[in-house]
């Protein structure tokens, strides 16, 4: 897996092709708020427009909620990042 | 990723996001200004604006004691029957929490996601049924 990546890296990528890769995959949500999803990438869209299963959400480093399924509104995405699973 | 963006306003396919939220189910929308809505989704948009029946909107406030320097957190509640929501102001839509998941530990939770189906349906009609 961390081989995979590292090749992958050292092609270009365009950013549409890492949010292909790391659809199913455990992702960490951040919003501009500074609120934090950890879920894992159900589906995403052009407007980055985001569908997480699993979902907990941590304000402050502290887990606050949890969500079956969580659909959260691109514009509010600073970023999504691959993790690695607890 | 421009010529992406383009076709995705006139057709939703199965892949994206917006075709995971169903109509006539009960939601729970977070928004800016930490105000929360729960309520019965009877129409929606690409931009998220949305029609909601029967909504409880909860805003939530942090009060700083001068004394103590304490954090008071409040939150005040009223219903609405029939509400629109301007989509800017939404940040997250997600099933309404059931009395099962809520106090459940992280690991717990995720087992439970894990042995319970994880089809959309699914879930949404076990929600459904609690609400």
């Amino acid at each position: 897996f961390l081989i995979r990546i590292v090749k992958m890296s050292l092609r270009k990528q365009t950013p549409s092709d890492f949010l292909k890769q790391i659809i199913g995959r455990p992702v960490v949500v951040k919003l501009n708020s500074g609120v934090d999803y950890r879920g894992v990438l159900a589906c995403l869209d052009g407007y980055m427009n985001i569908a997480l299963e699993q979902t907990e959400e941590y304000v402050n480093g502290q887990l606050k909620n949890k969500y079956g399924d969580a659909f959260i509104r691109g514009n509010n995405v600073l970023y999504i990042s691959t993790q690695k699973r607890r | 990723m421009a010529d992406d963006v383009e076709q995705q306003q006139p057709t939703n396919t199965v892949e994206e996001p917006l075709g995971l939220i169903s109509l006539d189910e009960r939601i729970y929308v977070k928004m800016r200004n930490d105000r929360e809505l729960r309520g019965r989704l009877h129409a929606y948009d690409q931009h998220l604006d949305m029609i909601l029946g029967d909504v409880e909107e909860t805003v939530t406030t942090i009060e700083i004691e001068e004394e103590t320097y304490k954090e008071i957190y409040k939150s005040a509640k009223w219903n609405i029957l029939m509400l629109f929501v301007q989509g800017d102001g939404v940040v997250l839509v997600a099933p309404p929490f059931t009395a099962k998941t809520k106090n459940l530990s992280c690991l717990e939770y995720r087992s439970f996601c894990m042995t319970a189906s994880l089809n959309v349906e699914d879930i949404q009609k076990r929600n459904l049924h609690k609400c």
